[in-house]
Formats: C-alpha cells, sequence, structure tokens
C-alpha cells in the first residue's frame, strides 16, 4: 500500500512538474476570453470567432471561450482588463464606426485600446428589396431619390449598415446635389426588426447580409417574405476570393451582379463606394507588447497552416491576416477614408 | 428519408439528450442562471459533435432549462427563470399548506403537456405560422405586451397601489441606455452622470427577480426571527397532501389555453417567455369560477404558468426553423449552433433540411419525455429541500443567488448589488404597500414595451396607428377592454362579497 502510495506521490509530482515546465513556455497563462462586440450568438461575429478560439485553443493549448457580451460592454471589459492577453475582444469595423457616429460607449479605438491583428472579411454586407419592388438595382434607387421620390432604408443606427446608408445618401448628393434627403433611414434592431419593416412596407430598403438572407432571395415573388439583392458593399476583388459555391443556392457569380462595376454608387465623380466588413482583435491599451507579439505569430502560424482558410471559406468569411504592426495603420487609413464620407452627409 | 434519420438516431444522440435535460434542469433551478446560460455554455461543445448531436444537446438543455425554473418557484418562492415568475404566485403558496410536491408534480406534467402541445403544433403548421408570426409588427407587438400589462390589474390587492406598483416597475425597467442594437439612440436616462458606469445597462432582470422574491422573503422570515421550534414545523413532509392526477380533472381547457398561448407568444420573436406566462396566468384568472383564490395556493395556476412557459419552446422554434429569426434568448444562442455547423436557418430550411428537421422534433419530443421522468420521480427528494431547517437553508439560498447574481453577466459585481437592493427594497415595499408582482411584471414588460410603442410611432408617425394598423390590432384591443373590464369587475364583486361578510 505505502508502495502504491509512494508511486502515485511521485507520478503527481512529475506530472506537476511536467505541466508546470509547459506553462511556463506559454505566456498566456490558464484562460483566454474572447469578448465580443455583438450580443448575438448566431451572427457573423460569433461565427468567426469561434473559428479563431478553436483554433488558437489548440495551437496555445489553453482553453479558449467566446462571450457574446456587446460592443459597449466588450470595450469596458478590455479596458478594465487584460494587460496579460487572457482577456480580448473581437469586433469589427463598427468599434471605430460607432465613435464615428457619435454613439455613447464607443471611443476613439487607437487612443482607447491597442489595435490587433485583422482576422478576416464578411463580403455578406447586403442591401435587399422586396422582390415585387420597382426598384431592380442600386442606380434606380439613387435615380428615384434624385426624382424625388422618398426612399425609407431600415438600419441599425451607427454600425457596419449606416454605413451602406450614408455612403448611398453621398451617392444621390453626388449624382443629384441637393437631393439627399430623400433617402430617409429608418432606425430599427435587430435583423428580424429590418426583415420586418420591409414585409410590412415600412421600408423599402433594408441592410442585411448573404448569410442571413439568402434564402429570402429565392422565396417565390407572391410570397410577402421573398427579397431582392440589389446591392453588396465589399468590394469587387474581395467577393471574388469567396468560394465559387458562393452562400447557399446563390453562386459567386450571381452574387457579382451586385458588386462593382454591375452596382455602382458613386462615391464621387470618379470612384465607387465600396466596404468590406473587416474583423480585428482588440486589446487593453497596456497589453504586454510580447503577449501582442505572442498572438500575432500564434496567428500567422494558424493561417501559414492553411486549415483555418478553409474553414472561413465555408462559412463565407474570407481570410485575411494581417499582424498588428500592419493592422493599425491600416484601418487608421480606412477610418479617415469613411470619417470624410460621415462628415459630408453630417 | 426514414432510413437517414433513424440513421441520425445514433446512441450518442440518446445520451446526449436526457444529459443535455439534466443539466438544464440544474441551469433553471439555481436562481440567476437560466436556460439561456445553458445553452450559451454547452454551445461550444457542439462544434466536436455533428449537427445533429450538437442540437440534441441544446434541445436538452432548453428543455430542462425551461423546466428547471419550477422548482425554486414552488419551494422557495423565486422564480428559477423569468417565465416561472407566475408559478411563484401559487406554487409557494401551495408548499406553505404542505403541498410542496403535489405541486411541483403539477408543474411538471403541466410542462410536459405544453411541451409536448407546442411541439406538435410546430411540427404540423410551423411554416405556416411563421407567415402568421410577420402579421405582428410592431404594432401588434406592443398591443400584445399591453394585454400581458393589464394582469397588473387582475393581480392587486388594491388598485391604484397596483397600477403604481406597475408603473413605477415599467419606469425602473427603462434606467439605463436606449440601446442602438434596438434602435435607440444609444443616450442614458433616468439617471445621474455619477450612475452611468453602474446603469449604463440598466438593471439586469435576474438579479431585480431574485432579489424582490427571494431575497426579500429571507429578510422577512429572518425579520420574524427562527427559532428552532419552527424551523420545518410548518413545512414538514410527513403532512404533506399528496399528489394525484385527479387534480387535473377540469383543467384541460387551462391546459390547452396556455399551452396555446405559450406557443404563440413564443413564436412572436422580440415577446418572450415572461409574456406568456403572465398572459396565460392572467386568462386562467379571468375565466375560472373563483378568481379570487388564485394566488393563494391554486393548482390550476400553476398549470397555467407551466404548461404555456413551457408552451413557448416549441412555439420559439417556430420563426427559427421557418424564417431564421430566432422566437426568444434561448433560440437566439440555439441559432449558433447552426451558424457554427455552416448551416444557414431561413426559410426555406425545413424544405432544405429535412433530415434535420425530423431529427429535431424526434430530439424535442425524448426531451420532454426525458424531463418529465427525471423530474417527476426525482421531485420527492428534491422537494425534501424545504426540510432542511430554514438557518442552515436561507444562507446557502443567499449564496446561490449571489453567485447566480454574478455569474448572469459573466462577473459583473453591480449585478450582486443590485440583488440586495432590491431583497432590501422588496422587503420594504411591503411595509407601504408597494405590490411585488404588479412591479415586477411591469419591470419585465417595461423594455420591450416602450421599444414597440416609439418604433410604432417612429414607423407610422401617428398614435391612431394602434387602433387601425389591422384586423389583429382591433381584436386585441376587444382582449385588452374585456380583460381590463373583468379584472375591475371582479375587484368590485370581491369587494361587496367582503362588505356583505362583514355585515353578517
Amino acid at each position: 500500500m505505502k508502495r502504491i502510495l509512494m508511486g502515485l506521490f511521485v507520478f503527481a509530482f512529475t506530472l506537476m512538474s511536467v505541466t508546470g515546465a509547459m506553462a511556463s513556455d506559454k505566456l498566456i497563462k490558464g484562460n483566454m476570453r474572447i469578448v465580443i462586440g455583438s450580443k448575438s450568438t448566431g451572427g457573423d461575429t460569433y461565427q468567426n470567432s469561434s473559428i479563431i478560439a478553436e483554433a488558437l485553443s489548440k495551437k496555445l493549448g489553453i482553453n479558449v471561450k467566446v462571450d457574446a457580451i456587446g460592443g459597449s460592454a466588450g470595450f469596458r471589459t478590455i479596458q478594465r482588463t487584460g494587460q496579460d492577453g487572457t482577456t480580448v475582444m473581437i469586433y469589427h469595423d463598427q468599434a471605430y464606426l460607432g465613435y464615428l457616429y457619435g454613439v455613447k460607449g464607443y471611443e476613439e479605438m487607437f487612443s482607447t485600446y491597442k489595435v490587433g491583428p485583422l482576422l478576416a472579411i464578411n463580403p455578406g454586407n447586403a442591401y435587399l428589396v422586396p422582390k415585387k419592388s420597382p426598384y431592380q438595382s442600386v442606380d434606380d434607387i439613387i435615380d428615384a431619390c434624385g426624382k424625388g421620390t422618398q426612399v425609407r432604408v431600415a438600419i441599425q443606427p451607427g454600425g457596419v449598415s449606416e454605413i451602406g446608408y450614408t455612403a448611398l445618401k453621398n451617392a444621390v448628393s453626388v449624382k443629384y446635389p441637393g437631393k439627399q434627403e430623400n433617402l430617409v433611414a429608418v432606425y430599427t434592431g435587430s435583423q428580424a426588426d429590418k426583415n420586418q419593416l420591409l414585409f410590412d412596407g415600412q421600408a423599402d430598403l433594408i441592410n442585411g447580409s448573404v448569410q442571413a438572407n439568402e434564402q429570402y432571395t429565392r422565396l417565390p415573388a407572391d410570397d410577402q417574405k421573398a427579397m431582392r439583392f440589389v446591392w453588396l458593399t465589399a468590394r469587387n476583388q474581395t467577393l471574388e476570393q469567396a468560394n465559387p459555391e458562393g452562400m447557399g443556392k446563390t453562386s459567386r457569380e450571381e452574387l457579382m451582379q451586385f458588386v462593382e462595376p454591375k452596382a455602382w454608387v458613386p462615391y464621387d465623380d470618379k470612384t465607387n463606394f465600396t466596404f468590406d466588413k473587416e474583423f480585428i482583435f482588440l486589446y487593453n491599451k497596456d497589453i504586454k507588447p510580447e503577449i501582442v507579439e505572442y498572438l500575432d505569430n500564434a496567428l500567422a502560424e494558424i493561417y501559414a497552416e492553411g486549415k483555418i482558410q478553409q474553414t472561413q471559406k465555408k462559412s463565407f468569411f474570407i481570410p485575411d491576416f494581417m499582424p498588428s504592426t500592419k493592422s493599425a495603420p491600416y484601418f487608421k487609413a480606412k477610418m479617415e477614408r469613411i470619417k470624410k464620407i460621415i462628415d459630408g452627409m453630417k | 428519408m426514414i432510413h437517414t434519420v433513424l440513421a441520425d438516431i445514433t446512441p450518442t444522440f440518446l445520451i446526449l439528450i436526457p444529459l443535455g435535460v439534466f443539466i438544464g434542469i440544474f441551469f433553471g433551478a439555481i436562481p440567476g442562471m437560466t436556460a439561456t446560460m445553458a445553452v450559451a455554455v454547452c454551445l461550444p461543445l457542439t462544434y466536436s459533435l455533428s449537427l445533429n448531436e450538437g442540437l440534441a444537446l441544446l434541445l436538452g438543455l432548453y428543455v430542462g432549462g425551461i423546466s428547471g425554473g419550477l422548482v425554486p418557484a414552488i419551494l422557495l418562492n423565486i422564480p428559477g427563470t423569468p417565465s416561472s415568475i407566475t408559478t411563484t404566485f401559487d406554487g409557494y403558496p401551495m408548499t406553505l399548506k404542505g403541498e410542496g410536491e403535489k405541486a411541483l408534480k403539477v408543474g411538471i406534467a403541466s410542462s410536459l403537456f405544453g411541451g409536448v402541445f407546442s411541439m406538435i403544433i410546430l411540427f404540423f403548421f410551423a411554416p405556416a405560422l411563421a407567415d402568421v408570426a410577420i402579421k405582428f409588427s410592431y404594432v401588434e407587438k406592443f398591443l400584445i405586451i399591453f394585454l400581458a400589462l393589464t394582469v397588473i390589474a387582475s393581480l392587486s390587492s388594491n388598485i391604484l397601489f397596483g397600477v403604481f406598483s406597475g408603473a413605477l416597475g415599467v419606469l425602473l425597467s427603462l434606467i439605463g441606455t436606449y440601446d442602438i442594437s434596438v434602435g435607440g439612440n444609444g443616450e442614458t436616462r433616468l439617471m445621474f452622470d455619477f450612475m452611468v458606469p453602474y446603469l449604463e445597462e440598466g438593471f439586469s432582470l435576474l438579479p431585480v427577480l431574485i432579489g424582490l422574491f427571494g431575497l426579500a422573503t429571507i429578510f422577512e422570515e429572518a425579520a420574524k426571527g427562527i427559532t428552532e421550534e419552527d424551523l420545518s414545523a410548518d413545512l414538514n413532509l410527513s403532512n404533506k397532501v399528496r399528489f394525484s392526477w385527479t387534480v387535473f380533472k377540469g383543467q384541460f381547457i387551462n391546459l390547452f389555453r396556455s399551452s396555446a398561448i405559450g406557443t404563440f407568444v413564443g413564436m412572436l420573436p422580440g415577446v418572450g417567455g415572461s409574456a406568456a406566462s403572465v398572459l396565460a396566468y392572467t386568462q386562467q384568472k379571468n375565466f375560472c369560477k373563483e378568481p379570487e383564490k388564485m394566488g393563494t395556493g391554486e393548482p390550476s395556476g400553476v398549470i397555467a404558468s407551466e404548461s404555456s412557459n413551457n408552451g413557448l419552446t416549441g412555439g420559439a422554434l417556430i420563426p427559427l426553423l421557418s424564417l431564421g429569426i430566432p422566437g426568444d434568448s434561448t433560440t437566439a444562442v440555439l441559432i449558433g449552433a447552426f451558424t457554427l455547423q455552416g448551416i444557414q436557418v431561413g426559410p426555406l430550411f425545413i424544405g432544405d433540411h429535412l433530415d434535420t428537421w425530423y431529427t429535431m422534433v424526434i430530439a424535442l419530443a425524448i426531451a420532454n419525455i426525458a424531463m418529465f421522468l427525471i423530474m417527476f420521480f426525482a421531485i420527492k427528494h428534491i422537494a425534501k429541500v424545504i426540510t432542511v431547517p430554514k438557518y442552515i437553508l436561507f444562507p446557502i439560498i443567499i449564496m446561490m443567488c449571489v453567485v447566480g447574481a454574478y455569474a448572469i453577466n459573466y462577473g459583473i459585481m453591480f449585478d450582486v448589488w443590485t440583488l440586495l437592493i432590491f431583497g432590501l427594497f422588496g422587503y420594504f415595499c411591503s411595509k407601504v404597500g408597494i405590490e411585488v408582482a404588479p412591479l415586477i411584471i411591469g419591470f419585465i414588460l417595461g423594455k420591450s414595451a416602450e421599444i414597440y410603442f416609439v418604433k410604432s410611432l417612429e414607423s407610422f408617425g401617428t398614435l391612431t396607428i394602434f387602433f387601425t394598423k389591422s384586423p389583429i390590432a382591433m381584436f386585441l384591443w376587444v382582449l385588452i377592454f374585456i380583460s381590463l373590464g373583468y379584472s375591475i369587475y371582479s375587484m368590485v364583486k370581491t369587494h361587496q362579497k367582503k362588505q356583505e361578510d362583514a355585515q353578517k
């Protein structure tokens, strides 16, 4: 009995020493919590973050959990904690768009947080009309506003859906100066609410996504729920990287009809407005630089292995890794570009 | 097709459902933890499972989590989940009368009925009902919530105090930010600047609920003083009233109506489970022969509440599977299971994924049966909790409440303060005549009422739209007036009866 006990003691001691040595190799010890800027576990942020979390968990050998707590709560969380990398945030362009639109709880992200790596693009940010709508294209909508018809757009305020609305308003002003007031925002919440406004005839155009609305576009025209895409904000080059099968039963080729050059939303006289919805890591401002590097390296290795790209593409994301050193200036430039258009429409 | 479906029913599938139910019951039964939390916590596990196995686990958790809420509601007067609030109205008085085990079994059997009823409706009518659900816009949803709010009149012992308490509840629910995620302007209101860091998101529902009901009850007991002699005397299970199926005699209409209300409210995205149980309870109170007995330990109250909140399960899956829109907060998490597997849920989901659809219905059926078997036969042991001396039980409950409150938003200390503040507030409410039940109903429904009211006005620009929007809106007004009229009528009748009794 004594021998068994001694054996067990030696085994436990050895195990503790080995795991202790392994743990000392890890810069992030214990669990890692990824808070996301969305309260939904059914949306693209949760889906993409889960893919990243699973890959990081395997790579770093730690538990990584995604918590859908929403924008403001997420920001507060990483401001309060996370210097050691155990709490990080994944969000998308709304992180700075919210600030540009003056939404409470959204601070200037470059001075308040540490901007981490870019992870992926969701090329599915879309605008839809009822299938029976007289507007066949986004151009028809711009022209209708120009001719004095009021067009109501259902969006969620202060985010990615509003930037499309602002761009469309800008496009009306470029093509028909002074007529932009004919494009009216109907502020609402979830995708369900936006869809409902379309079903009720209270909106002529809604913000949606390829992922959430594709099935509605396949319904027969006499169905009250039937919709049609008219515009995807993604760049042509971005969508070209999506799987050829596209999403659901809508192929990539079919979706290409709703991006430039087929769908043209003038930014100015010469250029078209495009917007790729991109996902990034955000950290506590005082996060240790070695942790930032550690996560950058881990993600670089994950992307170099190539498996994550397949998973992301299967879920209609475009893999697009960019380390922290490059992503911060990249997003700063993107924010400046977007700021101009928002300021112009204020 | 049958072969494909049968192939999906693996031993793992069959094990995961009762396992999910079992874990879900615990989540539902612990104050502060909910079915939504159970599903959210276990969601990442589905990554390693196939879609059907993942759904089996999550549906088990869903059914178990919703059902588990009745245990603390009945035994401890603490609603385990927001939708079991009306279970406390009659369930706890039954426990005080020594009928705790009976109340639990009534609740469990009613939950089974509600769950199976809604599953049948889901299976046969999902796409058709989804088309009905989209007829309910902001206006109709506001009117449904308004109808649920009329229960305040029916539940109040003094209508003036009751309406005041309900309005106070609504006001408390509006503290915080008018969230942009519901289309609001992101501004905070009803608070001073120094409160913003704590109350930006308002008071969390569950700490308020547990504080007002559970903690306040404990404070009251503590104020009375606990002597060793009465530790378990009044709640001794040896004096218990045995459960008999005859309790359901004459309750079929109640069961059917409440399950139908639960299913119906469940299929309206954004209205929520608490509204379902509140509506079902009101209707039972309005239609039963002796409404004055409701709230004093009537099994029909437990039947109405529990059949409706389990009726919600199938109902909330209708818009999820037919429109891709979750019906309640738990199905909103459930959608994550599909997303993680890269599957689109939308109006063509059922047709495109018939095997998954059949497997889900089978999983729901098994989950309901498993819930019944686990709870019904384990309940006599669970019911023994009330025989635990209060000086041991109460600290444990307080600890569970604190842990639950802390956990609900993943570790926000202010939620624990909320629990204590509302515990004390609930204790003083009873001293000054503020009625807790109307207050909490106002609190639960206030936020949704505001959103749908404001959005209706923003969309249509006129108040008259509430009366003229659609035949559904007009019909809802009829129900609202009947509900209010009947509440006032029964109150006058009860008052007269009291006066007559006094004269005699």
